[in-house]
């Protein structure tokens, strides 16, 4: 119930400096929620893979500068 | 070696001869702010400025610069072998370099070329490919203390080229013989030229009238520098951020890191300062400058005694100002080195 | 009250509190060498005292320095504090990190601080300015063949514009008479400036805001809220944040410092006052702020009794965005 607050502040404040909404998210998920996990973790996958690769924070440390 | 004049109208066609053979940089004004920027016509340069905020020493020392790469794979054929960072493309000519950034990098060629072992490759690699072409300070600032650490307004060390704004014109004075060779089509300098120079001189030294006196601090031991109760004051409203350390031309000291990702590897140095307390923490966990009395007498002791001691009486400060106009809370490097010496 | 007679009276109360032992030490300002910026100065004798000023250049956050003081042996200590400090003392209470009995606030109205770099830019940014005196309203700017007069208004800094609060929260002694609360703007009106930009502005936005930055970490080190002993960006094993230049790293530092201030930060701008490169990093903390007004209504340090909004919560807090 903490981290609820916390990730709220957390999510608008990725969004505000440009982080796609589509890239976080949040589920309450029980140890016995088996299938909202299974289902979850699908989704989640699907709508990082839609949004393709990151464009920001990515350190391109083979790049010749 | 004779002195040429370039009136300020042929400053254009001067940049446009350096170009074919160099990249052009000078202090420009941008967003309020004085920075170095390359320079590719005498558009934004300018003659009447203190200095720029932050040093040109990130020319020749970067705050983040690739000293190699590597494979990030040890069974791969070649993997973990360091290789070499291509060489500057480039000569440089940095244009209108304060006199005191000049005497800063001398100071640094001697700390990071010290003989053949003591031979850093990325310093020198940039410092040969780089020709300074000083501005004479005739208006100098309050914060400049040159002319009391060895230094000053038309201070010649370090620069190819020393040039002193006489109004239309520019005093062109060379100093060393790369120096020499870029101006030798100019026409010579009057002596009415010379004489206005040299006035010039003699007003902007006078104009300085802040600065540090060394003489006790130089008969004084080290230990007793170091164990002066002093020390508890001036750090008491230090934040120990870095502002001082990364400002300072002088200030050099730097942290080696290997980064990796997949398979790619880069080992990079990144400016530090002795103001973090990260900068001598142990593997052990042992901090032997556990608080910031120790790292605030670090900074000082390590300018005014340490190097003095080591390297012929040379200051290990040029006079610059920068960390007493940049320091968040105003610890005035005169005051610190004034009361080490009283 | 003019800022002389603030002054006088600050060391007037200084003085008296040393010498009576009251305290052991009072934190306050003192004129500093460079114009327009004063410097926090430590007083422990009566003497010492009079060296106390009051001007509007004082724009280190002195809470700042309570933290990691031997407060215990010491006694207390007593502390120059305006509405802002005022407001982090709340909170280094609050978070355990001193108490009430610890420290004597010697509350003062703020004038609304003066932005120095604000100040270079109108003058000039090639132009050395020797001396800036206030008189009333206006501020008398000097300098090598220069003296201009330029309204306080124009150059206040950011945050005090729309401060909340300009009367200490918590007092023992008050210097003057309460003033206004506000200046007048609203910070809801400017908080969070990048909100309304699309998602790819926003990051061209962010990135661009801090590209100057030299990561001298000084934002950091003159927050009342910094006080971890090792902080992540200083932690080795693991190391949280990488140490180069690099957009990624810079920007790792940014939005962690700002997020590990979220519901504390009182907007009272020490770390834009103490940035070399003048960058505006309170627009990323007034973000962070503006949601926790919205979502909590909630605002840092203005009393002893509420809870900080990140150690509680609500059944009916926001959670749409939980799936």
């Amino acid at each position: 119930m903490f981290a609820r607050r916390r990730f709220a502040v957390l999510k608008n404040l990725l969004e505000y400096i440009g982080i796609e909404p589509g890239r976080l998210h949040f589920s309450w998920i029980s140890s016995a929620e088996a299938e909202k996990f299974q289902k979850t973790a699908i989704k989640v996958c699907e709508a990082v893979t839609a949004l393709g690769p990151a464009k920001h924070m990515i350190k391109e440390i083979g790049k010749v500068a | 070696m004779t002195d040429k004049i370039l009136s300020k109208d042929q400053v254009a066609a001067f940049i446009d001869s350096l170009k074919k053979e160099y990249q052009v940089f000078a202090p420009t004004e941008e967003n309020g702010k004085i920075i170095w920027a390359e320079a590719n016509s005498a558009d934004g340069l300018l003659w009447e400025f203190s200095n720029t905020t932050m040093s040109p020493k990130d020319f020749f020392f970067p705050q983040s610069e690739c000293m190699a790469r590597f494979k990030n794979d040890p069974k791969a054929e070649g993997g973990m072998i360091m290789h070499p960072e291509p060489e500057l493309e480039r000569s440089r000519v940095l244009m209108n370099i304060r006199p005191c950034d000049a005497k800063a990098f001398q100071l640094l060629d001697r700390i990071f070329i010290q003989d053949e072992v003591t031979n850093d490759v990325y310093w020198r690699d940039k410092r040969d490919k780089a020709i300074l072409v000083g501005l004479a300070c005739n208006n100098p600032c309050p914060t400049c203390f040159c002319t009391s650490v060895g230094c000053g307004p038309h201070h010649e060390a370090g620069l190819d080229i020393l040039l002193v704004d006489l109004g239309d014109s520019l005093l062109v004075k060379p100093i060393s013989d790369k120096g020499k060779a870029l101006i030798d089509d100019l026409p010579d300098a009057k002596k009415v030229d010379k004489d206005k120079a040299a006035q010039l001189k003699k007003t902007s030294e006078a104009s300085i009238t802040s600065g540090v006196t060394m003489d006790n601090v130089n008969k004084r031991t080290v230990l007793e520098l170091f164990d002066l109760p002093y020390w508890d004051r001036v750090s008491e409203s230090c934040l120990n951020c870095g502002t001082c350390t990364f400002c300072c031309p002088t200030c050099h000291c730097f942290d080696i890191q290997d980064e990796v990702k997949g398979t790619d590897g880069r080992r990079v140095r990144n400016w530090d300062t002795c103001m973090s307390w990260l900068f001598t923490v142990h593997g052990t966990g042992h901090n032997p400058r556990p608080t910031k009395k120790e790292r605030v007498r670090q900074r000082f002791m390590h300018k005014f005694k340490y190097i003095p001691e080591k390297r012929e009486g040379e200051i290990g400060c040029v006079g610059c100002g920068r960390c007493v106009q940049l320091c968040p809370v105003n610890i005035d490097v005169r005051e610190v080195v004034n009361q080490m010496n009283a | 009250m003019e800022n002389q007679a603030v002054t006088e009276r600050i060391r007037e109360v200084a003085k008296r509190l040393l010498s009576d032992g009251k305290v052991s030490c009072v934190i306050g300002f003192e004129k500093g060498t460079v114009p327009m910026r004063e410097r926090p100065y430590f007083a422990y004798t009566p003497e010492e005292a009079d060296k106390l000023i009051w001007t509007s250049f004082c724009c280190n956050n002195l809470a700042n320095f309570l933290i990691r003081r031997d407060l215990g042996e010491a006694g207390k200590i007593a502390i120059v504090a305006q509405g802002c400090v005022s407001r982090n003392i709340v909170g280094l209470i609050k978070e355990n990190q001193i108490t009430r009995e610890q420290v004597f606030v010697i509350g003062v109205p703020s004038p609304g601080m003066l932005d120095r770099n604000k100040i270079q830019q109108m003058i000039g940014a090639n132009k050395v300015i020797t001396e800036v005196m206030e008189d009333g309203a206006e501020l008398v700017v000097k300098g090598r063949d220069l003296e201009e007069r330029i309204p306080r208004k124009k150059v206040m800094r950011n945050n005090c514009y729309t401060c909340v609060q300009r009367n200490p929260v918590i007092v023992d002694e008050l210097i003057g008479e309460e003033t206004a609360p506000t200046h007048g703007g609203n910070i809801d009106n400017v908080a969070a400036p990048w909100e309304k930009l699309s998602i790819d502005k926003s990051w061209e936005a962010f990135a661009d805001n801090y590209k100057d930055c030299i990561r001298c970490y000084a934002c950091r080190d003159a927050c009342p809220l910094c006080y971890c002993h090792v902080c992540f960006v200083d932690e080795t094993m693991p190391q949280w944040c990488g140490k180069t230049q690099d957009e990624a790293d810079v920007a790792t530092y940014h939005i962690l410092r700002a997020f590990h201030c979220a519901g504390r930060c009182t907007d009272c701008g020490a770390c834009e006052s103490a940035c070399p490169m003048d960058i505006k990093v309170r627009r990323l903390t007034s973000k962070i702020e503006k949601d926790i007004r919205r979502m909590y209504d909630y605002t840092p340090g203005m009393d002893l009794e509420s809870i900080p909004p990140m150690s509680v919560f609500k059944p009916d807090d926001p959670q749409e965005f939980i799936k």
